[in-house]
C-alpha cells in the first residue's frame, strides 16, 4: 500500500498523456461490454423461446406473406394445439427514427400462446372488446410516455396499408415474463390492419402450439408438406431457430461483433503499451536513482507494472460503468429487436479483466526493461 | 579496524570489443568518521571508483569490502538491500523525482524499510530539519533553489543514517553560495554526526572541506594528502 501513493504520482506526471490512455481503455472496454451486450440480448431471446411453438413463414422470406387459409391446414396438423398469428406493420410514429416493433395480431389466440405478456385483466378486456385498441410494453410507455388512454397515430411504413394513418388507443401497458418477448414492442387487432390492407387475409407468420417439444421436427415437416409446390410455399421452425434466423438476417453478428471487439482490444492494447514505453523512456534517471537508493528490480518491475495496471483499470471501471449506464433498454431504444439488452454482471466481470489484461500486457514490456536497466549506464546518459 | 578496505581493484569497460581501463588495481583504505575527497581530472576514474563503493558497478579484478561486508560477491538483490542500508549518494545535479514533495523525495528510501507512517514522517522530518528545510516539506523540486533542491538530496542521502556518504561533485551545478552552504553541511554530517563521507570534486575549494584527498589520474593512485581544517 505504501507505494500506491508511489504509482499514483508517476501517473500523474503527465496527465493529459495518462487520461488519453485511460480514455482509450474505457472506450475499448465500453465497446467490448455494449457490443457483448447486443449479442447476449440476440442470444437471451433465442434461450428464452418455447420449445412448445413453432413458427410457420414462407419459405422464400420473412417478408412475404401467406393467405389466412392455411391457419385451418395448420391447425388440422396432428401435434398441433393451438394456432395464432402475426404480421410485422412497419408504421412511422411520427418520425422514422422513432423505431420500435409493432405487430398485428390476432388478440385472444396471440394472448393465449404467449403468457409471457402479462397484462392487468381489466384492461386485457379493454384492449379485446376495442378494434383500434393497442397494447404497448412498459419499455416502451417509460420511452415515449404512453399511458392507458392515450392516442397513437402510426404514419404507413409498407405501401400495402393504403396511405391513411392509422389511430389507436392505448388499452394496456403490458409487462414481460420472459425474454421471448420484448418490452419495447406495440400489439393491436389484425382484423384493423386487415381492413384496410390493399392484399386482404394475408399473414405474415403463424405460430403453432404443439403439445410435443419432441415431435416438433415432425409436426414442423408435416406442415411444410401440406404446402409444398403451392404458391405459397412454407418454412416452419422451432421459435428458437426463428429467433436465430432473424438475427442472421443480420449477418454473422457473433463474427462481426467479436472482429471489431478484438481489433479495438488490440488497438487499445498498443495504445497503452506505448505509453508505458514512453513513460519508462522518460524516467530513465529517476529509476536509475531508485536503484541506487536501493529499490530492487522487483520492486521497480512491479511499481511499473502497477502503474499501467492502474491506469487500465481505471479506464476498464470507466469503460463498464458507461456500458451499464447507457446500453439498458431504459436508456436505450432496441427498437425491440434486443428484447433482453443489457451490461449483465458476467460482462461487466469479463470487461474488468479485459482491462486488467491490456494492463498487465501493456506495462509488462516497459517493467522489465524498466528492472533491468543497468544503473551506471542510466545515470551516464544525464550525467 | 578500516571502514573501507579496497585491495587491488579493477575496472575496464568493453567498447565494440575493444577493452578501456578505466581503473587500474587501486588500494585504498578508509577509516569510520573519515571525510574523503577525491579528485583528478576527467577520465581519470575518480566516478567509477565512487560508483563502485556504491554498489552500483561491479569491478573487474579485485575485492571492496566495507563495514563487514565483501559486497564485489553480494548477488544484484543483496546488493541493492545492502545499498539501501548502508550507503547514502548525493548526485550532482540531485536528481530528485520532480513529482514527488520535499517530503516524499526524502522518504523515498524509508518506503523500503518496516518503518509506520508516523516514524517515517519523522525520520523525514529530522533529516529536512538537519539540512535546514524543515519549512519546505510540501515544496516540489521546481519550487526550490538548486541549493535547497541539493540539500533535499544530502536529506534524502542521511535519512536512513547510512554507514557512508558518496558525493559525485554536489556542487558541481551549484554557484559559489550554495556550494558553500552544502559543503559546509557535509563538513556539519562528517563532524557532528561522524559520517564517513567520500566526495569526488574538481573543486579545490570544496577539497579543502575534506579531511583527506585522493588524487587519480588514468585510473591510478597518484597521491594521497591529508588536509589540515
Amino acid at each position: 500500500m505504501k507505494f500506491l501513493g508511489l504509482v499514483m504520482k508517476s501517473a500523474r506526471r503527465s496527465k493529459r498523456r495518462t487520461l488519453l490512455t485511460v480514455m482509450s481503455v474505457a472506450i475499448a472496454v465500453f465497446l467490448f461490454a455494449a457490443l457483448r451486450a447486443v449479442l447476449d440480448g440476440f442470444n437471451a431471446s433465442a434461450e428464452a423461446s418455447s420449445s412448445t411453438r413453432i413458427v410457420t413463414l414462407r419459405s422464400t422470406s420473412l417478408m412475404f406473406q401467406m393467405p389466412t387459409s392455411h391457419a385451418e391446414a395448420i391447425k388440422a396438423t396432428p401435434g398441433v394445439q393451438d394456432l395464432t398469428w402475426a404480421n410485422w406493420f412497419g408504421g412511422i410514429y411520427k418520425d422514422p427514427k422513432n423505431f420500435f416493433g409493432q405487430f398485428a395480431i390476432d388478440p385472444e389466440s396471440y394472448l393465449r400462446l404467449y403468457p409471457e405478456i402479462v397484462l392487468d385483466p381489466e384492461e386485457q378486456k379493454a384492449f379485446l372488446e376495442d378494434r383500434t385498441g393497442c397494447i404497448v410494453g412498459d419499455g416502451l410507455a417509460k420511452i415515449y410516455g404512453f399511458k392507458v388512454g392515450d392516442k397513437i397515430t402510426l404514419q404507413v411504413g409498407i405501401p400495402v396499408y393504403g396511405q391513411r394513418d392509422f389511430d389507436f388507443t392505448v388499452r394496456a401497458i403490458y409487462r414481460t415474463s420472459g425474454a421471448a418477448v420484448d418490452n419495447q414492442s406495440m400489439f393491436f387487432h389484425w382484423k384493423y390492419a386487415d381492413e384496410r390492407s390493399l392484399l386482404k387475409g394475408q399473414v405474415g407468420w403463424f405460430i403453432a402450439q404443439i403439445s410435443n417439444p419432441a415431435q416438433a421436427t415432425q409436426v414442423a415437416q408435416a406442415i411444410d408438406q401440406k404446402f409444398a409446390n403451392s404458391s405459397y410455399e412454407t418454412k416452419t421452425d422451432t421459435e428458437r431457430e426463428f429467433q436465430s434466423s432473424f438475427v442472421s438476417m443480420f449477418g454473422n453478428l457473433s463474427l462481426l461483433l467479436g472482429s471489431i471487439s478484438l481489433a479495438v482490444v488490440i488497438s487499445t492494447l498498443f495504445v497503452a503499451g506505448n505509453t508505458m514505453a514512453m513513460s519508462v523512456r522518460e524516467r530513465t534517471t529517476e529509476i536509475a536513482v531508485m536503484r541506487t537508493l536501493g529499490f530492487p528490480s522487483s520492486t521497480i518491475f512491479l511499481l511499473v507494472a502497477g502503474e499501467g495496471l492502474m491506469m487500465s483499470l481505471i479506464g476498464g471501471i470507466l469503460g463498464v460503468g458507461l456500458a451499464r449506464a447507457i446500453v439498458n433498454p431504459n436508456f436505450l431504444n432496441a427498437g425491440g429487436f434486443i428484447p433482453a439488452i443489457g451490461v449483465n454482471n458476467m460482462n461487466v466481470l469479463v470487461g474488468l479483466m479485459l482491462s486488467v489484461l491490456i494492463g498487465l500486457l501493456a506495462g509488462l514490456i516497459p517493467a522489465t526493461v524498466a528492472s533491468r536497466l543497468k544503473i551506471v549506464d542510466a545515470l551516464r546518459q544525464v550525467a | 579496524m578500516a571502514l573501507i578496505e579496497l585491495r587491488d581493484v579493477s575496472k575496464s569497460y568493453k567498447r565494440d570489443a575493444i577493452e578501456i581501463p578505466v581503473l587500474d588495481r587501486v588500494s585504498i583504505t578508509v577509516d569510520a568518521g573519515d571525510f574523503l575527497g577525491l579528485m583528478g581530472p576527467s577520465g581519470s576514474g575518480k566516478s567509477t571508483l565512487l560508483n563502485l563503493l556504491a554498489g552500483i558497478d561491479r569491478p573487474s579484478r579485485g575485492a571492496i569490502r566495507i563495514g563487514d561486508t565483501e559486497i564485489s560477491t553480494l548477488s544484484e538483490r543483496s546488493l541493492a538491500g545492502w545499498r539501501a542500508r548502508h550507503i547514502g549518494f548525493i548526485f550532482q545535479l540531485y536528481n530528485l523525482i520532480p513529482v514527488l514533495t520535499a517530503f516524499e523525495n526524502v522518504e523515498l528510501p524509508l518506503l523500503l524499510t518496516n518503518l509506520s507512517k508516523k516514524q517515517r514522517r519523522d525520520h523525514v522530518m529530522t533529516a529536512l530539519g538537519i539540512v535546514g528545510l524543515g519549512d519546505r516539506e510540501k515544496h516540489y523540486p521546481r519550487q526550490l533553489s538548486g541549493g535547497q533542491e541539493q540539500r533535499v538530496a544530502i536529506a534524502r542521502a542521511i535519512v536512513t543514517d547510512p554507514t557512508l556518504l558518496l558525493a559525485d561533485e554536489p556542487t558541481g551545478d551549484l554557484d559559489a553560495k550554495s556550494a558553500g552552504e552544502v559543503l559546509t553541511l557535509l563538513q556539519r554530517l562528517n563532524q557532528e554526526y561522524k559520517k564517513t563521507i567520500i566526495m569526488v570534486t574538481h573543486d579545490p575549494h570544496a577539497a579543502e572541506r575534506a579531511s583527506h584527498l585522493l588524487h587519480l589520474e588514468k585510473g591510478t593512485l597518484v597521491e594521497q594528502t591529508a588536509v589540515g581544517r
